[in-house]
């Protein structure tokens, strides 16, 4: 007999609001908890991120020559991470995004197409946008958009025996000093979402004169009606675990110019 | 170094960068925005590029990309032919 696909209601879903921590962090909690999942010692999960100062993020199929300015963000300071996903880079300042992960039983996307789990997956989201009063929708692939712009972007792995699927929405516009850190030509810019100055992105900020914090709320209780949570935590393990990867592999050069 | 890029119909960016050495291809490396599982498909995709001659048609490099894959391999996003296509602009345009 085959395993039918899931329901997000067969799972005692937890919910994790993250502490600021250092850029890399973010990204070994995502590979830690994905495999947490993927073994059956964590509930699955939903995670929101904070972040202790600014990053650039590139996806995990991209080169940092492509891509960054590595001159400029090395004067400045500016970490550049890459993550275990694909698509595309960003700048992200952690008042300025509003990041979070699912980290799911691959039974709840069982038989579905790629462009498919991305909708599913965040369908909770773009019911959370609409009763802010934006008018959010699914464009296929992985973008989450609106009539008043782009809003955000998608990404997922499988790995480990779990699907990691992770979003960062625009809460506020991106700085003057955007085209300082990333080689995108205006064209670009627009497909670029959260690092983009383009008048096409629509910040949440912008479309609902919210809080950031207010705006997660509002998330996580739509999630909460939807889908069932239950506060949850990171255990000390699951940080250490994390920190010891940020050490040996998210904070080396070897993992940051895997693609030089 | 020859670098050729292709916007897919989807907007994911396909890049490639290699070097000709005797007129094939060598040291070649794909990137960009798209998702590709399993990760570690990655360097099959550079390998299967690794030693084709530089005269050979966009058709050929997809084919052998393509031959390179195993079957559980899933490219979103993007696809054999649109990094074939990087490829022969790399050569043609630089």
């Amino acid at each position: 007999m085959t395993k039918k696909r899931a329901d997000w209601r067969d799972y005692d879903w937890r919910l994790i609001r993250g502490e600021p921590v250092p850029v890399e962090m973010n990204h070994a909690l995502d590979e830690v908890l994905v495999r947490r999942v993927g073994s059956g010692e964590r509930q699955p999960t939903l995670r929101f991120w904070d972040r202790q100062g600014p990053e650039i993020v590139l996806g995990r199929f991209q080169s940092v020559r492509n891509e960054v300015q590595v001159e400029n963000t090395d004067a400045d300071g500016i970490a550049v991470n890459r993550r275990i996903t694909g698509g595309g880079a960003m700048f992200v300042e952690p008042e300025n995004a509003v990041t979070y992960s699912i980290y799911a039983p691959p039974e709840l996307v069982k038989g579905m197409g790629f462009a498919d789990s991305y909708a599913f997956l965040d369908e909770w989201v773009i019911e959370g946008l609409r009763s802010l009063g934006i008018d959010a929708w699914y464009e296929p692939i992985n973008d989450i958009t609106s009539s008043g712009g782009k809003i955000g972007g998608a990404a997922q792995a499988r790995r480990h025996g779990a699907v990691l699927h992770h979003v960062t929405m625009a809460y506020d516009m991106a700085p003057e000093s955007l085209p300082r850190y990333l080689r995108i030509g205006q064209e670009k810019l627009s497909d670029k979402g959260i690092t983009s100055a383009n008048r096409r992105v629509g910040p949440l900020r912008l479309q609902t004169r919210m809080e950031r914090l207010d705006i997660i709320e509002h998330l996580i209780n739509t999630f909460r009606e939807r889908h069932g949570l239950r506060d949850g935590q990171l255990h000390p393990d699951e940080i250490a675990e994390a920190e010891e990867l940020v050490r040996t592999r998210f904070a080396t050069d070897e993992w940051k110019f895997l693609l030089p | 170094m020859h670098h050729g890029e292709y916007k897919t119909v989807g907007g994911k960016l396909v890049i490639a960068d290699f070097r000709i050495r005797d007129d094939r291809l060598c040291d070649v490396s794909v990137s960009g925005d798209f998702f590709l599982e399993p990760a570690e498909a990655l360097e099959n995709i550079n390998q299967s590029l690794e030693g084709l001659p530089a005269t050979a048609s966009q058709e050929a490099f997809a084919a052998a990309i393509l031959r390179a894959l195993s079957p559980d391999v899933e490219m979103i996003g993007f696809s054999p032919e649109a990094v074939a296509i990087a490829v022969r602009r790399g050569i043609d345009e630089s």
